[in-house]
């Protein structure tokens, strides 16, 4: 039997038709590939997930032709998934946009670049404060860094959020509120030395399957690691997990309380770690005192934590939650041996929570308590779920409350470190944070005349028409509203540019150059290898053109304090490039300047970033990135632990050098078990939860252009158990009706099919644009990290034909 | 389980090429029907199969015979005496190289094995 490593050395040879699909069978062969087939090969990062796998891509006659699992990347070592290996063939959908489009009488209609750059400037200078961008976790590093400079330091607007606000802004707020700084402190690593390895509402198997693969193979290999699935459905994770704990919706809460509860009252936490390493918080008793308020919370002494937790019992947890007390006993017994190794993975089931926030410290909270924390393969770690979530959004600072590097639009000193990176006039940083996504879009959906201060919305590499919550309220409400201008950038039409009123078409992934930063911390650099089709355009160049035609409009903000053009570029003579004329924007790597310039905000929270240079030959590098004595740049894999992180100082062991008390600590939170927003009612009966699936990437915009991967997974559906719907008499297959308070949606009911939902429980995946589930969902955000909530909000079914 | 909740037909309806106003849709070519002079059974390979090194369980989940298909050790694999050849496990094969053979079913093509 072969060994799951050697499968890399299969190459994916993309063919783009269905018809030479059906033929084609490439060779198989060993990488590097035989020079001599006029194959050009080069490294970049997968253009889907935040696992942040490299291929190598090989380009012939100006076409990607090829993929494969690169083996020099420590993340994959050469493995993809079924994704990765035709991330090649989402460049070359059939439909691809190549030229601008304006609505003119209802209808898309070509115009030139000069005509569509003119517009937006003209939107812009007629209402600035009423601009906002809505960017995403996809845009590449330099590409938000230019959209942020622009919008914050050049506008004096702070109206910018990714749609990682949709994704990640829970675990941000939680790392902040426990260790002062964003992003997990450990890496891939502990997945190859933990003993125990929890997965909290994290179906890894699909959503992040390379990293699963990791795991997997450990067993294969004669390793001994397992695996616990705590969710509320049962998935393809599932089926490899030692014990699998299903939960009532909302309960995660309760849950890690429990374990908390047991370690206090059998006194097996580790008392050691928590009065070297560890202070007690709360939630403020007024969350209002101060915006910072919600984050910092009110000390809390270890006896009043121990009181707090006096109610968790495992047999009321399990009253709350539904899972066994014995099995919330058997997690305790884990969270209470110290010889074991435990790391916990989560990802939107944790996030996309109302109380995402707390779930995030909570878990933190067990880690800490027990001791389980800084040695390789103990480590709470957070995955994302797009490329460049942590690179773009969270470190970049694409956010509508931060600036790079970790600083706040709400400290005046972080304004004014900002304003002198920039180099702009004191005071340019608007000091009011703007509107985050929900609201954003709220306010764009609203009439002026009713308060919605938001007239023009420029989307890029994002398709929110999909993907935002709750969509005839905060999308579709659009329509009819001429005042109101969507600009959209994309690489396809989407279910967002239905509704814009100028399209423009993007250059994509390996059509320009790039960087990303990937769930561990790893800062990814990639060239432009084969030209966009058309007249598509890069992201970064339309933000630059449209500021350079403000700036010629005599837009002040567009200068720094000197005068000169906010994207005044220069070459390695020193000489200014007019990068925003499309021919020149080649004539230099606009990327290395750009990341040069923000380089400069990275040292500030030690997130420090080497040069380009040094991005260039590797497969990525996990920050802090410090320089050594011999001159090379070294990575850092456990942030906080004395034996591998840099800045923690002798001695120390763990130090916690951004603690929220600037004592070093980290912060263990209460936090109470509470109920969902909407739950199960008589009229509303059921759960719904919403998702992704293997072979799609989010919206599905790019994966199903995919032939292969459309094939695989065609169409939308509904989860349901059997027994269910035996009760309803629905067969499987039969299209139903799914009705919420917001909305309803006909579509196949599967049952039996890939997941497993419990009785009185629905799954919808999110991918099909023809069958957009977040017509159903709830709009409810976490007050803190304002992040809605996809997995739960009541629902009912019905037969189609009886609904008229 | 009753016939209703069966997989079969699951999906079937489904499989059309997806892009934004495309209007010409191939259409998939007719197969012939199991039992045939052209009848076929399908082997799966399961070295260029996904669900070897990484995840993927499509085949089993839209193959419309029930039985025609189980999982050993995480590999799809083909109960030839109850697969009617029907090709649906070849065409939703998303690997790179297509982990799925059609093959003839005659005796002869037995010492095929793969």
């Amino acid at each position: 039997m072969m060994q799951r490593r050697e499968f890399n050395k299969m190459l994916a040879l993309a063919a783009a038709s269905a018809a030479v699909r059906a033929n084609a069978q490439s060779p198989a062969r060993v990488a590097p590939a035989p020079a001599g087939d006029g194959i050009a090969w080069d490294k970049a990062p997968c253009r889907f997930c935040g696992t942040g796998c490299h291929v190598r891509v090989g380009v012939k006659n100006g076409r990607v032709v090829a993929i494969e699992g690169d083996q020099l990347a420590d993340v994959n070592k050469g493995l993809l998934c079924v994704k990765g290996y035709h991330v090649g063939l989402a460049l070359y959908g059939k439909d691809r946009l190549t030229q601008p489009l304006l609505r003119r009488n209802g209808v898309l209609e070509p115009i030139s670049w000069e005509e569509a750059i003119e517009t937006i400037a003209q939107k812009v200078m007629a209402a600035p404060a009423q601009f906002a961008i809505y960017g995403s976790g996809q845009w590449t590093i330099p590409e938000g860094y230019a959209a942020n400079k622009f919008i914050k330091g050049g506008l004096s607007s702070n109206h910018i959020d990714p749609n990682a606000r949709l994704c990640m802004a829970s675990a941000v707020t939680g790392f902040l509120s426990v260790y002062g700084v964003d992003e997990p402190a450990g890496c891939y690593d502990d997945l190859d030395k933990c003993d125990v390895l929890l997965m909290w509402g994290n179906n890894m198997a699909e959503m992040h399957p390379v990293l699963f693969s990791r795991v997997i193979d450990r067993r294969t290999r004669g390793e001994k690691v397992t695996l616990i699935d705590l969710g509320t459905r049962r998935t393809r994770t599932t089926e490899f997990c030692d014990h699998y704990l299903e939960f009532r919706p909302n309960s995660d809460l309760a849950i890690m309380n429990g374990i908390a509860h047991l370690l206090i009252k059998k006194n097996t936490f580790d008392p050691k770690f928590v009065e070297k390493f560890c202070n007690f918080r709360q939630a403020p008793k007024d969350p209002a005192a101060s915006p910072a308020a919600p984050l910092l919370g009110d000390p809390m002494s270890f006896a009043e934590y121990k009181a707090a937790l006096e109610p968790y019992t495992p047999e009321h947890v399990e009253k709350l939650s539904g899972v066994p007390a014995e099995k919330i006993r058997l997690l305790g017994d884990l969270f209470a041996n110290k010889d074991i190794r435990i790391t916990s993975t989560w990802c939107m089931g944790f996030n996309q929570h109302t109380r995402g926030t707390n779930a995030n410290r909570l878990c933190h909270g067990i880690h800490l308590l027990s001791g389980h924390f800084g040695r390789p393969g103990d480590a709470p770690t957070s995955l994302t779920g797009q490329p460049s979530a942590c690179g773009t959004a969270r470190e970049v600072g694409t956010l509508c409350h931060f600036l790079p590097g970790g600083r706040l639009i709400l400290n005046a000193e972080h304004r004014k470190e900002t304003e002198k990176l920039w180099n702009l006039p004191e005071g340019r940083i608007n000091p009011k944070i703007g509107h985050h996504t929900v609201l954003m879009w709220e306010k764009f959906c609203t009439p002026a005349d009713k308060g919605g201060d938001i007239r023009t919305l420029w989307v890029q590499v994002t398709n929110p028409g999909q993907s935002l919550p709750n969509l005839n309220k905060l999308f579709k409400a659009k329509a009819g509203q001429p005042e109101k201008f969507l600009i959209v950038s994309d690489v396809y039409r989407t279910a967002t540019t239905e509704l814009a009123d100028l399209v423009l078409p993007s250059a994509m992934w390996v059509e320009k150059n790039g960087m990303y930063g990937n769930s561990e911390r790893r800062t990814q650099q990639w060239f432009r290898m084969v030209k966009p089709p058309g007249d598509a355009r890069d992201d970064a160049w339309q933000m630059i053109a449209v500021a350079r035609k403000l700036h010629d409009l005599g837009h002040a903000g567009m200068k720094d304090k000197d005068g000169r053009f906010l994207f005044a570029l220069k070459n390695d003579k020193g000489e200014e490039v007019p990068v925003w004329e499309w021919p020149r924007y080649y004539d230099i790597n606009v990327d290395k300047v750009l990341f040069e310039e923000y380089r400069a905000f990275s040292r500030y929270k030690h997130k420090d970033l080497a040069p380009y240079d040094v991005y260039v030959k590797s497969r990525g590098l996990r920050w802090p990135v410090v320089q050594q004595p011999d001159g090379t740049w070294r990575e850092t894999k456990f942030r906080f632990s004395e034996f591998d992180d840099p800045y923690v100082k002798k001695g120390a062991e763990i130090q916690f050098y951004h603690s929220v008390t600037k004592d070093d600590k980290a912060l263990i939170w209460f936090a109470p078990a509470e109920r969902a927003p909407e739950e199960p009612d008589a009229e509303f009966p059921f759960w719904l939860c919403t998702g992704r699936v293997l072979e799609h990437w989010h919206t599905g915009s790019m994966t199903r252009r995919v032939p292969q991967l459309h094939a695989a997974m065609p169409h939308a559906y509904v989860e349901m158990h059997p027994e269910d719907a035996r009760e309803r008499g629905f067969a499987n297959g039969e299209t139903i009706v799914v009705k919420t308070r917001r909305g309803e949606l006909k579509l196949p009911v599967w049952v039996d099919g890939r997941g497993h939902p419990p009785r009185g429980s629905l799954f919808i995946p999110f991918f099909d644009e023809r069958l957009m589930c977040n017509d159903l969902t709830i709009d409810a955000v976490d007050p803190i990290s304002k992040e809605p909530d996809y997995k739960k909000c009541a629902a009912t079914v019905a037969r189609a034909a009886a609904t008229p | 389980m009753s016939d209703a909740l069966s997989r079969r037909g699951f999906f079937a309806a489904f499989s059309t090429p997806f892009a934004r106003k495309v209007e010409a849709v191939p259409q998939p070519v007719a197969r012939p029907a199991a039992g045939s002079a052209e009848a076929k059974v399908a082997v799966v390979q399961g070295r260029f199969c996904l669900a070897l090194t990484s995840f993927c369980s499509v085949c089993i989940e839209r193959c419309p015979v029930p039985g025609a298909m189980k999982k050993e050790r995480g590999v799809p694999m083909v109960v030839a005496d109850v697969c009617t050849g029907c090709g649906v496990c070849r065409e939703v094969c998303p690997a790179p190289r297509n982990a799925v053979l059609m093959l003839p079913r005659r005796p002869s093509t037995r010492r095929h094995s793969v």
